[in-house]
């Protein structure tokens, strides 16, 4: 277990530096420049050149950046000027994180509640109606879900705000909007996974035995079936977060996801290095937590065997 | 069956909690009864509250509101400021300003040395400010070669007699200055110890910085920018707003909701809605001084466009009318010259009154017998026998509303000259970070927004000396710039001269006009004396009212 | 509980002529598989929606009138009607031929994208789960490391180092978009290698190309189709997503994704210009999504014979 432990732990990292390395690089060869302000003279650009150390040669700057990186410095914004990137981060983190959490639980809370719904009942007009949502969800881009639901809910019938976070009840479209593909996905997988269990053998010698079929669903089926959702877990945290860049926007959330996609139309090396990397570790470590916990809870899954 | 529900009423209270918490990040502020606030937004994120730093008109308008200049310039009223009076030179180059009693947020005396400090801040190569450029464009003395390294920022053209004089030299007269001083915020005074303490990080938030406006800065977290009434305010007696709350929302659709569940009292309108709006009684428009045009680059490797009478085929080809209707829905106006008509001209008349723009400018409805006849000489002298070798390409963003006017262009020029036209697409980023200030195109689109109120922010464009989109050069348009620069003593004279020099660009061809901009906007009705101006601010509030 | 004894049964002897009959025809695999999916009513659904797609994308513009790129300041914004099947946009162009172009490009990126990266996965996969040893062991290293990265955030860095248009699309969708495929391949094939008759095919000295050809292939090729059809949506879906946030392809050229975002615009004014391309959309990825499940229920080995 240690050993697995250390070993993926190692490709994490490994994983990070690869991300910074081709993200460093993948930046310079971006075309144009970051002082993108229309009325810039030559002469202030070339003062601005060398404000940002951009005169040295490029080998240089990608070992200031990593030797930075290592003490947890992303440097200062080029179009914020005087706010550095940790600022940044720090303060608009923790609204993409709410909103992703609160989008998380909704999705896989209500998906598997609407899968396992749909198989006890399958065939009826409960299962037509989980098998719809699921369809519903993945078929339309949360672009323009997200902005459907702020029209007919925020603005045409007036029931929830329109945008901004500031409360419960600002959170609830944008969350929906960012859970819906989530949602859905978690329940058809576990719709899936379900009737897949049902016919296993275990379940036939549990119903043998005389159990009550709530009891076989919540002990023997849940449990089984729950598995194929948990290997969705890591790609799903990705989604979300993806989810985050058009979501924040259209509902005019402070959150980190708007300033990647304006940072990268702006070509803000510093942001969208520091924003990379941020992400990246979040996400390698939810992949880490992921792969560890289903090394855990699978007992199928032999932990040092190949 | 107990154990199974209060399992489920766990998992229950678990996700109603973490859904339902409340501690969402930055939570309301609530406003107090009886204060006059006034809401609204803003599409873009202010880049800065250093006053140093600030490159936007959006940056400029935050700080119009926390800072005072040497004068305050409202909506083209330029009244005194932090300076109670001013005496000017015989020759127009030297100013001195006498400075009131006025006092930073802090208390602290505001004092000829701040704003010392501040304009050599600017300049100053190592602060790399991206308007570093101004002092020089208003002619203030030294500031290119400290700007480049080449001098002492001692020796820029300001220097403080004592803590309550100040005078500023210039390398030529400006008759611009004293507007330029009241709406310009990288010209307001800066406190060197408040700098010298925060380093890098100063004005990084609302708290590292003191303030010498009607307003302090009081919070600038979660994409929210509050404004507070300054006590400390010289003229706080007629400041009415209690506080201002600023939105930074990115979707116009977005802000327009909120204004109307009453959430803000101004938004300027997509034009994608304009046409619903156009009769309510809070609908307005205001002029923001955009002219857009299509550059054009003479230096070009394809030899079409240093041909004059190609560049004029394609100029007399536009029906601007047409090309508004298409690409703007009609909401612009369409324009065939150089400077925004709005400018003061003679005699207390815009210049667009001044002078008959359309008896010498391209004709509005374009005239395509005329456009054939410029491209069969420029053929000629060109040896191309057939439009159809023409090819040209057209710069532009990838922004939503420059690909149409792209492609309105493009339908307008080969449909009438019978030329190619293609598009080539590139990134914010790549178009000013790169294509221009490496006159990498033909020709490509691009708006320009006023500095100041005097026709010389547009004409400058055009000098051979100065090269910001287009290397464009003729030395009869200098000479014309450089006479009227030299006129001091006769205004009127000096706005001839400034509409003769643009008049030489019109029959040159050296550039392709296509509208002036408005904004369309909704402004609450209780609302009163909130200002429109078209020169580096376009919402002025500071000495804006509630009515009761 | 009675007692059971030999007078309750009768002894009916062997029904020597029907012992070795076959009940039903054999089929071969894909006999079998195209059964099934006929079957699938969901699916056949399905299948006939995007082949009126491809045909609409191919033919209505050539078909119609106007022009996709045509400008006509006197129509602009119009309903849809006789004349404007679908209504026309902001500049007066006719929403039912851009809508039909936009599904060119739309469909042919999805198509593109999702191959490519299927045979680049299959092939790498393949070859590392089928010889395995020292290169399989690097591959699967570096496989690793980038399958760590967010792939929508390198998707979005490659858009911007290419450019906009269909090609730099296409490249970006793809470089990381085979890891997926080569994973599941080499899993796949390094559990076959192991079975039986692939032994056996080794034993008897069948080549490993043939063993390849004749026992890997068969074997995958199914899962391989559905992951296809199931990856198609999502290469239209990073599509409009991308077209969203402003890196999707160039103009005059639209795609699905970009009328959806041109229309969003328009939405409290005109909402047929969102609804007609997001109804669109959502059909297309209805229609896959439904027959890349109905394929899968189809080639599923474990489902076969089954009604």
């Amino acid at each position: 277990m240690t050993k697995y432990v250390i070993k993926r732990v190692i490709a994490a990292i490994l994983t990070l530096w690869a991300l910074v390395t081709i993200v460093f690089f993948l930046t310079r060869l971006m075309p144009g420049e970051p002082f993108t302000n229309p009325k810039l003279t030559p002469q202030v650009i070339e003062n601005m050149t060398k404000y940002y150390g951009f005169d040295k040669p490029l080998i240089v700057q990608y070992f200031q950046y990593l030797g930075n990186l290592i003490h947890g410095d992303f440097g200062f914004s080029m179009k914020y000027t005087n706010k550095t990137v940790n600022y940044i981060i720090g303060q608009t983190f923790p609204f993409s994180a709410d909103l992703g959490i609160r989008a998380l639980c909704l999705a896989i809370s209500f998906g598997l509640v609407l899968g396992i719904l749909a198989a006890r009942k399958r065939g009826t007009k409960i299962d037509f109606f989980c098998v719809i949502i699921a369809i519903i969800g993945t078929s339309i881009p949360d672009f323009i879900m997200g902005a459907l639901l702020q029209y007919f809910f925020g603005i045409k019938w007036g029931l929830l705000p329109v945008a901004l976070y500031k409360g419960f009840e600002y959170t609830i479209l944008p969350a929906t909007a960012l859970a819906f593909y989530t949602l859905a996905s978690v329940s058809r997988i576990m719709r899936a996974s379900m009737l897949e269990v049902t016919s296993q053998d275990y379940i036939k010698t549990a119903r043998s035995k005389g159990l009550s079929e709530a009891r076989i669903t919540v002990k023997h089926q849940i449990r089984n079936a729950i598995m194929p959702v948990m290997t969705i877990l890591g790609p799903t945290v990705a989604s979300v977060l993806t989810g985050t860049f058009v979501i924040e926007a259209i509902f005019a959330i402070p959150g980190m996801g708007k300033y990647y996609v304006e940072s990268v139309n702006n070509n803000d090396y510093s942001m969208i290095l520091g924003m990379t990397v941020f992400y990246g570790i979040f996400l390698v470590t939810a992949n880490l937590i992921v792969d560890i916990l289903y090394g855990v809870a699978d007992p199928r899954v032999r932990i040092g065997k190949k | 069956m107990k154990k199974r529900l209060l399992a489920l009423a766990m998992v229950a209270v678990l996700i109603i909690g973490v859904l339902a918490s409340c501690s969402t990040p930055g939570s309301d502020s609530g406003s107090a009864g009886g204060e006059k606030v006034f809401r609204y937004a803003v599409n873009t994120e202010p880049t800065t509250f250093d006053p140093t730093k600030g490159n936007s008109i959006g940056d400029n308008e935050i700080q119009h509101a926390i800072t005072e200049g040497l004068t305050r310039n409202t909506g083209g009223e330029v009244t005194p400021g932090i300076a109670e009076s001013w005496d000017i030179s015989e020759d127009g180059t030297v100013y001195t300003f006498h400075l009131r009693d006025a006092k930073w947020s802090d208390g602290q005396p505001i004092t000829a040395g701040d704003f010392v400090y501040s304009w050599q801040r600017l300049v100053d190569p190592a602060v790399s400010s991206p308007y570093a450029w101004f002092l020089d464009t208003i002619a203030v003395k030294n500031a290119a070669a400290v700007n480049a390294g080449e001098k002492d920022p001692d020796e820029l053209g300001i220097k403080a007699i004592d803590d309550k004089t100040l005078e500023v030299t210039l390398d030529q007269p400006m008759t611009v200055l004293l507007s330029a001083l009241g709406m310009q915020s990288n010209l307001a005074p800066i406190r060197k110890d408040i700098v010298e303490q925060y380093g890098d990080e100063f004005a990084a938030t609302a708290d590292k910085n003191v303030y010498s406006g009607p307003f302090v800065l009081t919070s600038t977290e979660n994409n929210l920018y509050v404004f507070e009434k300054n006590p400390e305010f010289w003229d706080a007696d007629n400041i009415k707003l209690d506080r201002v709350e600023l939105n930074y929302i990115e979707k116009p659709d977005t802000q327009l909701a909120m204004y109307e569940n009453g959430e803000l009292d101004f938004v300027r309108l997509d034009n994608a809605v304009v046409e619903n709006y156009k009769d309510n009684d809070d609908y307005g428009i205001y002029l923001n001084g955009n002219v857009d045009y299509c550059y054009i680059n003479p230096d070009s490797d394809n030899p079409v466009w240093a041909n004059k009478n190609f560049r004029l085929a394609l100029n007399y080809a536009l029906n601007r009318v047409e090309y508004n209707q298409l690409a703007n829905s009609g909401l612009y106006n369409p324009y065939n010259a150089l400077c925004f008509p709005g400018l003061s001209g003679k005699d207390g008349k815009t210049y667009g009154e001044t002078y008959d723009v359309d008896s010498y400018a391209y004709p509005m409805e374009g005239d395509v017998a005329k456009a054939k006849d410029y491209l069969d000489a420029a053929m000629k002298e060109l040896n191309i026998s057939d439009p159809s070798e023409i090819e040209i390409e057209f710069v532009t963003t990838d922004a939503e509303s420059n690909k149409k006017i792209a492609e309105v262009l493009q339908e307008q020029w080969q449909n009438a000259l019978g030329i190619k036209v293609n598009i080539r697409q590139v990134t914010y980023a790549d178009i000013y970070g790169e294509v221009y200030p490496k006159f990498d195109y033909e020709i490509g689109y691009a708006g320009w927004g006023p500095d100041f109120d005097d026709p010389t922010t547009y004409l400058n464009l055009f000098r051979s000396d100065i090269n910001w989109y287009t290397p464009y050069g003729n030395k009869d348009f200098d000479a014309k710039l450089d006479a009227a620069m030299k006129e001091v003593d006769d205004p009127d004279a000096r706005m001839d001269l400034l509409n003769e020099a643009e008049q030489i660009l019109i029959e040159d061809g050296a550039w392709v006009p296509l509208q002036a901009r408005n904004q369309s906007y909704l402004l609450s009705p209780k609302m009163k004396d909130v200002t429109f101006y078209s020169f580096s601010i376009n919402i002025d509030w500071a000495y804006a009212d509630v009515a009761e | 509980m009675m007692d059971l004894n030999k007078d309750m049964f009768v002894i009916k002897g062997k029904n020597v002529e029907q012992m070795e009959t076959i009940s039903r025809p054999s089929l071969s695999f894909w006999q079998d598989a195209w059964r099934r999916f006929r079957k699938n009513r969901a699916a056949f659904i399905g299948l006939c929606i995007i082949l009126t797609y491809v045909l609409l994308a191919i033919f209505a513009p050539m078909l119609s009138k106007y022009g996709f790129s045509t400008m006509d300041a006197a129509h602009q914004h119009a309903a849809p009607s006789a004349a404007h099947w679908f209504g026309t946009d902001a500049t007066g162009r006719d929403q039912w031929v851009r809508t039909w172009m936009g599904a060119r490009v739309s469909l042919s990126i999805g198509l593109f994208a999702a191959t490519i990266n299927m045979c680049v996965g299959a092939v790498i996969g393949g070859f590392c789960g089928f010889y395995g040893g020292k290169l399989d062991m690097i591959v699967m290293r570096i496989v690793d490391i980038l399958y760590g990265i967010p792939s929508l955030i390198i998707t979005i860095l490659v858009m911007m180092v290419l450019g906009k248009g269909v090609a730099p699309l296409i490249v970006a969708l793809c470089v990381v978009g085979w890891i997926g495929t080569c994973r599941f391949v080499r899993g796949e094939v390094y559990r076959l290698k192991e079975q039986d008759f692939v032994m056996a095919a080794k034993v008897l000295g069948v080549s490993d190309f043939a063993i390849i050809i004749k026992h890997i292939i068969p074997n995958i090729v199914g899962m391989l189709v559905t992951n296809l059809c199931l990856a198609i949506p999502g290469a239209i879906f990073q599509e409009a997503f991308l077209s969203y946030i402003g890196l999707g392809i160039a103009p005059p050229n639209c795609s699905w994704g970009i009328l959806a975002k041109e229309g969003i615009a328009y939405l409290r004014v005109h909402p047929h210009e969102v609804a007609i391309p997001a109804l669109i959309i959502c059909t297309t990825m209805l229609a896959l999504n439904m027959l890349g499940d109905g394929l899968r229920d189809a080639v599923d080995p474990r489902l076969r014979g089954t009604e």
